[in-house]
């Protein structure tokens, strides 16, 4: 179900900026509207990721949050992990790595997101549909029940796709931008001295 | 923006000032450092070219900021990996110089061409694990822009086409026509020689070689194993930018080798690039 704010952010997004370049050109007032639409999806997607990842989250909500996470990706995305032992790229299907993270085999999970994110410029693709990428950073820490903790800090570049839609409100053709998530390139860091 | 998002972006400028990193990283915590580091190439073109505030927004033409010489050389001095001792000051210097010159400063351009990716990966060759270079360069395509793999590196490729310089010369003789070149026979007896049976003008397509391994079966994907990039936009010199993925400040997409390069030289260096 499509909530009341990401309406808001969408009709933002149809009426945004007075100075509109083209139709299907993506003027700076513009851009910041789909910013603030894409930042939503992030957001979203960093929530329900804690969601997933929680110990105390039961089975079938996690299993409800999941289907609702692959709502916000395009068809085909995947996750690209590699961590700091080896730069090898491993891909998993968005599905399959939050079940895999929903089955980490920890007594306790704590999933943080930090206050930080970086917004690239969109880029037009041949297709017409537009791309840029947001990063954003995660704090994991996992515990076992004999209380041995694991704790990393991944960089986590999220591809968004921005395309030029339309819908029919009261008979009237309305053109929106419309955000889906694409690729996430997940890297283990560490940011400390 | 909230009390601690103002107290992060002060810590990133005085980082920009020249302070110790040290100081308010143990205030704020490691999201100083965050702002801090070239997290996206993206990032890396604002920053060099001043198109950005210190908290990540956009500059846009007509912004007082925008493109501002203050903040482009504070910019410019943390966009090059100090662990490189190459680099010296007196070096770095003369690029933060010649790029800031007034007369013609030099921006870098996404779209203005004159830079590429290498993309390091690894394939299954025959059943065994191989290195493979992969050169990329963006396209345009339908007022759009895509990347594209414009070349390819792939050793037992080359050593396969390697000159034997051994002082032999093997030709086919000027009348052989005239015996319906009956003497091929010789020309496909031994593989070394092959190539001195071909013109003069004859450069192997590596990257057709590839396509052809890949459709055959003969070459299976695994991974991505680095990336780096090399710019040729700043007139008079050659710079690579490479990730580093490390503790601190000094880290993210960061110049990782910097060269001044003769406009003469530069077919030299791109022949070295690409192993050719």
């Amino acid at each position: 179900m499509i909530k009341v704010r990401t309406i808001l952010a969408l009709l933002a997004i149809c009426f945004a900026g007075s100075g509109l370049m083209a139709q299907d050109q993506i003027s700076p007032s513009r851009k910041q509207a789909i910013d603030s639409l894409a930042l939503e999806k992030v957001r979203d997607l960093s929530k329900y990721i804690s969601i997933v990842g929680n110990k105390d989250t039961p089975w079938s909500e996690a299993n409800r949050v999941i289907e609702r996470t692959l709502e916000l990706f395009a068809d085909g995305a995947m996750m690209g992990v590699s961590t700091l032992n080896s730069q090898d790229i491993n891909y998993y299907g968005i599905r399959e790595y939050l079940e895999r993270l929903m089955a980490l085999n920890y007594d306790k999970v704590n999933i943080q997101w930090y206050n930080i994110q970086y917004i690239s410029d969109l880029e037009r693709q041949p297709d017409g549909r537009y791309v840029g990428v947001i990063t954003i950073y995660q704090r994991f820490e996992g515990t076992t029940k004999e209380g041995l903790r694991y704790v990393d800090v991944t960089k986590k570049d999220v591809t968004v796709y921005v395309e030029r839609k339309t819908t029919q409100i009261s008979g009237r053709i309305i053109g929106f931008w419309d955000v889906l998530l694409g690729d996430i390139r997940v890297t283990e860091t560490k940011p400390g001295n | 923006m909230t009390f601690k998002h103002c107290l992060i972006i002060l810590g990133f400028l005085m980082l920009l000032q020249g302070a110790e990193a040290q100081s308010f990283n143990s205030l704020l915590g490691d999201e100083s450092i965050l702002y801090a580091q070239t997290k996206q190439m993206n990032q890396f073109f604002r920053r060099f070219n001043a198109e950005e505030s210190t908290s990540g927004d956009r500059y846009y033409p007509g912004d007082n900021n925008y493109r501002s010489n203050d903040l482009r050389r504070r910019y410019l001095n943390i966009l090059f990996d100090n662990q490189n001792a190459s680099m010296t000051d007196l070096l770095r210097n003369q690029f933060v110089s010649d790029v800031m010159n007034p007369g013609a400063p030099a921006y870098l351009d996404f779209h203005g061409g004159q830079w590429f990716a290498e993309v390091t990966t690894r394939f299954l060759y025959m059943g065994k694990e191989e290195s493979v270079t992969l050169f990329m360069k963006l396209e345009s395509e339908n007022q759009g822009h895509k990347w594209v793999i414009s070349n390819v590196y792939f050793s037992k490729f080359q050593q396969m086409f390697n000159d034997q310089e051994n002082g032999e010369q093997h030709f086919l003789h000027p009348l052989s026509h005239e015996l319906d070149f009956m003497n091929l026979v010789k020309v496909f007896k031994d593989k070394n020689y092959v190539e001195q049976y071909t013109s003069g003008e004859y450069h192997p397509d590596y990257l057709t070689l590839f396509l052809y391994e890949f459709k055959k079966g003969s070459l299976v994907f695994k991974t991505v194993t680095g990336v780096k990039f090399h710019f040729f936009q700043v007139p008079g010199w050659y710079f690579e930018v490479s990730e580093f993925n490390r503790p601190g400040t000094n880290a993210g997409w960061l110049i990782s080798t910097m060269m001044k390069l003769n406009e003469n030289d530069k077919d030299l260096l791109l022949k070295y690039l690409y192993h050719e």
